[in-house]
């Protein structure tokens, strides 16, 4: 029996949350990409570029989680963590982000629809993730498409 | 040369990128990642839970070939030149795959100031199966 996803979530937006970015995190997370590039590790060559700092690589933005139990998302969609699977993700960017920096993230769900592909039914769920800086600039979009097998 | 400088000027459409080789993937580099990103998802650590989940077993955080991804681009372009970066899973990455990233110029284009570079980009594993797909933008300096 295919579980049913709850439409109802379209639309809605999750409280904004803040994040500060920190140094060793965006060290840690180069690091555990396996890459070296040294504007990420290496404060002094971050100094030294036009930057004036080291930089975030592009996906560091997947970092930034509002510390809420994200399974009562997954619960007021219907759904749980052993049927969800990344369908796509896109960052849009328009400036590099630097540690120390402070933002405020705002989601909300774009639209839920349902397919069914090669291993059966499946619910998309399009989320967006708008980051805007101390000067309340925009600074990035995160989309996010979940996909939940039914 | 590993982060040598690109200039827009010297950019043609066709260009590929310098293909980036990644792996053999390790459960210890997905342990690692979900530290890293803050993604705990058992599915990515447990095989007993993957199983259960009907998966076959652990699989990489789509994520980490996103990162692999754009790694393929930041070698070449440098980090801060990325505008987006926008893909599609379109297969799982096992322990012990080998995935090799490659990207190929689709476009260029100039607004003012402002020189961008369209790219097609994509991830692909041993068997030569497309894991990733996508697209990214980046923006270069003219030369003088």
């Amino acid at each position: 029996m295919p579980i049913q996803i709850n439409k109802g979530v379209i639309g809605k937006e999750s409280p904004p949350f803040v994040v500060t970015v920190e140094r060793g995190k965006i060290k840690e997370f180069a690091r555990a990409l396996g890459d070296d590039n040294p504007l990420y590790l290496d404060d002094q060559v971050g100094q030294a570029s036009e930057w004036g700092d080291v930089v975030a690589p592009p996906t560091f933005m997947t970092t930034f989680r509002d510390g809420a139990d994200s399974g009562a998302f997954l619960r007021e969609l219907g759904t749980d963590i052993s049927r969800i699977l990344h369908g796509e993700q896109e960052f849009e960017i328009f400036r590099p982000i630097r540690p120390g920096e402070t933002f405020v993230c705002r989601s909300k769900v774009l639209d839920v629809y349902e397919k069914t592909g090669r291993s059966g039914p499946m619910a998309f769920v399009a989320r967006e993730t708008s980051v805007t800086d101390a000067t309340n600039e925009i600074v990035a979009f995160v989309r996010h498409i979940t996909v939940v097998r039914l | 040369m590993k982060y040598a400088r690109v200039y827009f000027d010297d950019v043609k459409v066709g260009d590929e990128l310098p293909p980036l080789v990644k792996g053999p993937i390790q459960q210890i580099q997905l342990t690692r990642y979900a530290g890293a990103s803050g993604d705990f998802n058992p599915i990515h650590q447990d095989d007993e839970f993957a199983k259960a989940a009907g998966m076959g077993g652990v699989f990489a955080h789509g994520m980490l070939s996103m990162g692999f991804v754009g790694q393929v681009v930041t070698d070449w372009s440098g980090p801060a030149a990325v505008r987006k970066l926008s893909v599609r899973f379109a297969g799982l990455v096992r322990l012990k795959d080998t995935i090799t990233c490659r990207g190929r110029v689709l476009a260029k284009s100039s607004k003012d100031v402002t020189h961008l570079v369209d790219l097609e980009v994509w991830a692909e594993n041993q068997k030569g199966e497309r894991v990733v797909t996508g697209k990214a933008t980046v923006v270069l300096p003219p030369r003088e």
